[in-house]
C-alpha cells in the first residue's frame, strides 16, 4: 500500500499535473461531444473509461524500470522485509490512485446522462478491471525487459496509441470498414470497450460474442501473467 | 561471533559471463568489511549475492546464519541496501523519501516520523527536509540514499560505493556514521573505489580481481604481505631543470639514513611517504585502480 503511495506520490504531491493525468483519456470525449451526438459522446465516455484502465495498466511498465534501473529502490525493497506481491501490487495500484479522480468524474457524467444503470456500471468496471490486470502484466514484462530510460519512455506511449486510440473505443465498431473489423477484435481493449458498450445499451451484440469477449480478457490477463511472471524477477537470476 | 560466511561462492551471469569464482571469507559482528577491486571485478555481484538481490551459481553464503539461496525471508528484515548509482525521486522531498521508507519497512505513522527526524539529524538533512530532491547537491542526494537505507537500523548493512559524490566533509561525516554504527553492534560491508576510505574505515577488506580473491585480510596485513615499505622521494636539484624526482624505497634504517645525508649532501628535497593502500593495490592487482575506471 506504501509502496503505491510512494510511486504515486509525486504526482499527488503536484494537483495541477495530477488533474492533466487523470483527465487524459477524457479529452477526446470533448471533441465527440461538441461535433456529434450525445449517444456517441456517451459511447466514448464509457471507452475513455475503459482506457483510463488500461492505460494505467501498461504504463506500470515506467514504475517498474524506473524503480529497478534508474532510482533502484526495488534492490533497497528486495532487502527488507517487503514482499514481491506487495511491491508488485503496490505499483500496480499506484497508477490507479491517480487515474480514480479522471474515473470517478466520468462515473458521474455518466449516472447524470441517464444511460447508466448500478448492473451496467458494475459490469463496465468489470471488464476494466480485467483489462487492466492483463496490461498490468504488459507493463510488468516491458519494464522489466526494457534497459534504457528511452524506451522505457516511449514503448509505453507507443502502445498506448495501438491499444487506446487507433481501435475502436472511443468511436463504434461498425464505424471501421468490415475488412478491419476483425483485425480490430485482437485487440484486448476492442473487447472490453464492446462488453462495455453492451451492458449499458448502447450496442447489441450476440450472446456468444460476449462470452467470447470475456473469455479473451481472462485468458489474455493470464497470458500476459504468464509472461511477466517470466520476465520480471524479484531476485535476479 | 561470524555473521556473514561465503564459502567458494561462485556467479555465472545467464549469458556467460563469470564474475565470481571460489570466492570465500567471513565477516564478525562489528566489523566494517571493504571491498576493493577495478570495475568489473565483481564487487557489486558480490554485494548483491549477499544482500539477497542475486542468485549465486556454485558455493554457499549465509547471512546472519541464514543461507541467501533457501532462506532469503529471515535474512531481509535484518539488513539494508545502498545500490550502486541509486538516486532519488527528483520530485518529492528528503523528508518524503525517508519518511515513506520507514512505512513500507513497516514502522508505524508515529515511529516513522521519529525515525525520520532522528535519521535526518544524524545526517545533516533535516535544514534541507522541504526541498525537491531535484534542487539537492549530488552529496546531499547521495546522503538521501544512505538515509533510506539507514531508517531501518539494520544489523547487515551493504553499501555500493557509498560516498561517491560526497564533498570530503560529507565523507568523514559518512565515515563517523558508519563507526558509529558498528559501535551499537551493526555490521558493515561496502564496496569503494576510494582507496583512503578504505585505509581508514576497513577492519578486513577483500581485493577482488577478475571475480578471483586477490587478496583477504587487514590493511596492514595487505601493505605488510606485498611488502610495501615507506617510499622517499628526492626532487630534482636546483637548476636541474624539470627532471622527474627520484623514488626510492629503503629497506633499512641504514638506508634511510643514507638517502637522509645524500639529500643534505646534494641540497634536494626529501619528503617521506608511509607505505599507503594504493601501493600495495597496485602490487596485489598489478594496476591502479584509476586505471581501469577512466
Amino acid at each position: 500500500m506504501y509502496i503505491g503511495l510512494f510511486d504515486a506520490l509525486p504526482l499527488l504531491r503536484d494537483p495541477m499535473l495530477l488533474v492533466v493525468i487523470s483527465l487524459f483519456s477524457f479529452l477526446p470525449v470533448i471533441f465527440i461531444f461538441v461535433f456529434a451526438d450525445q449517444a456517441s459522446a456517451v459511447q466514448s465516455l464509457i471507452g475513455a473509461i475503459v482506457l483510463t484502465f488500461s492505460f494505467t495498466g501498461l504504463f506500470a511498465s515506467q514504475s517498474v524500470f524506473f524503480n529497478k534501473q534508474w532510482f533502484r529502490f526495488q534492490d533497497m525493497f528486495v532487502a527488507s522485509k517487503v514482499s514481491p506481491a506487495s511491491y508488485a501490487l503496490g505499483l500496480s495500484l499506484s497508477g490507479l490512485v491517480v487515474a480514480l479522480p479522471g474515473v470517478v468524474v466520468a462515473l458521474v457524467l455518466l449516472v447524470l446522462s441517464g444511460t447508466s444503470s448500478a448492473t451496467g456500471v458494475v459490469l463496465l468496471l468489470g471488464t476494466s478491471i480485467l483489462l487492466w490486470i492483463g496490461l498490468v502484466f504488459v507493463g510488468f514484462a516491458i519494464g522489466a525487459t526494457t534497459k534504457n530510460a528511452r524506451r522505457a519512455n516511449s514503448i509505453p506511449q507507443v502502445l498506448s496509441i495501438a491499444l487506446g486510440f487507433l481501435p475502436p473505443v472511443y468511436y463504434p465498431l461498425s464505424r471501421l470498414p468490415a475488412i478491419a473489423q476483425p483485425i480490430a477484435m485482437l485487440i484486448p481493449t476492442t473487447h472490453a470497450a464492446q462488453l462495455a458498450k453492451y451492458y449499458f445499451g448502447l450496442i447489441s451484440i450476440p450472446a456468444s460474442e460476449v462470452a467470447i469477449g470475456w473469455a479473451y480478457l481472462i485468458g489474455f490477463a493470464a497470458l500476459m501473467g504468464f509472461i511477466a511472471s517470466r520476465r520480471a524477477h524479484w531476485v535476479d537470476p | 561471533m561470524e555473521v556473514v560466511r561465503v564459502e567458494g561462492l561462485g556467479k555465472t551471469y545467464p549469458g556467460g559471463t563469470k564474475a565470481l569464482e571460489g570466492v570465500s571469507f567471513s565477516i564478525d559482528r562489528g566489523e566494517i568489511f571493504c571491498l576493493l577491486g577495478r570495475n568489473g571485478a565483481g564487487k557489486t555481484t558480490l554485494l548483491r549475492i549477499l544482500a539477497t538481490q542475486l542468485k549465486p551459481t556454485v558455493g554457499r553464503a549465509s547471512v546472519l546464519g541464514h543461507d541467501v539461496l533457501t532462506d532469503p525471508r529471515a535474512i531481509r528484515p535484518h539488513i539494508a541496501v545502498v545500490p550502486q548509482e541509486a538516486r532519488p525521486q527528483m520530485l518529492l522531498s528528503p523528508y518524503d523519501h525517508i519518511f515513506y521508507m520507514c512505512l513500507i519497512r513497516g514502522r508505524s505513522r508515529a515511529d516513522a516520523k521519529e525515525r525520520t527526524r532522528k535519521v535526518m539529524d544524524d545526517l545533516g538533512l533535516w535544514e534541507h527536509r522541504d526541498k525537491l530532491a531535484a534542487d539537492l547537491s549530488g552529496g546531499l542526494r547521495q546522503r538521501l540514499i544512505i538515509a533510506m537505507a539507514m531508517v531501518a537500523d539494520p544489523e547487515v548493512l551493504f553499501l555500493d560505493e557509498p560516498t561517491i559524490g560526497l564533498d570530503p566533509l560529507g565523507r568523514r561525516s559518512v565515515w563517523a556514521m558508519l563507526r558509529g554504527l558498528t559501535k551499537k553492534g551493526a555490521t558493515i560491508l561496502l564496496t569503494t573505489h576510494y582507496l583512503d576510505e578504505a585505509e581508514v574505515l576497513a577492519d578486513h577488506l577483500l581485493i577482488v580481481d577478475k571475480g578471483r580473491t586477490a587478496f583477504l585480510g587487514t590493511v596492514d596485513e595487505a601493505k605488510g604481505d606485498t611488502g610495501v615499505g615507506m617510499r622517499v622521494i628526492m626532487e630534482p636539484a636546483a637548476g636541474n631543470g624539470p627532471a622527474a624526482p627520484e623514488v626510492l624505497e629503503p629497506k633499512s634504517s641504514e638506508e634511510i639514513l643514507a638517502i637522509v645525508e645524500r639529500g643534505l649532501r646534494e641540497k634536494r628535497k626529501v619528503t617521506f611517504k608511509p607505505a599507503s593502500l594504493e601501493d600495495a593495490f597496485i602490487k596485489i592487482v598489478g594496476g591502479s585502480i584509476e586505471v581501469e575506471n577512466t
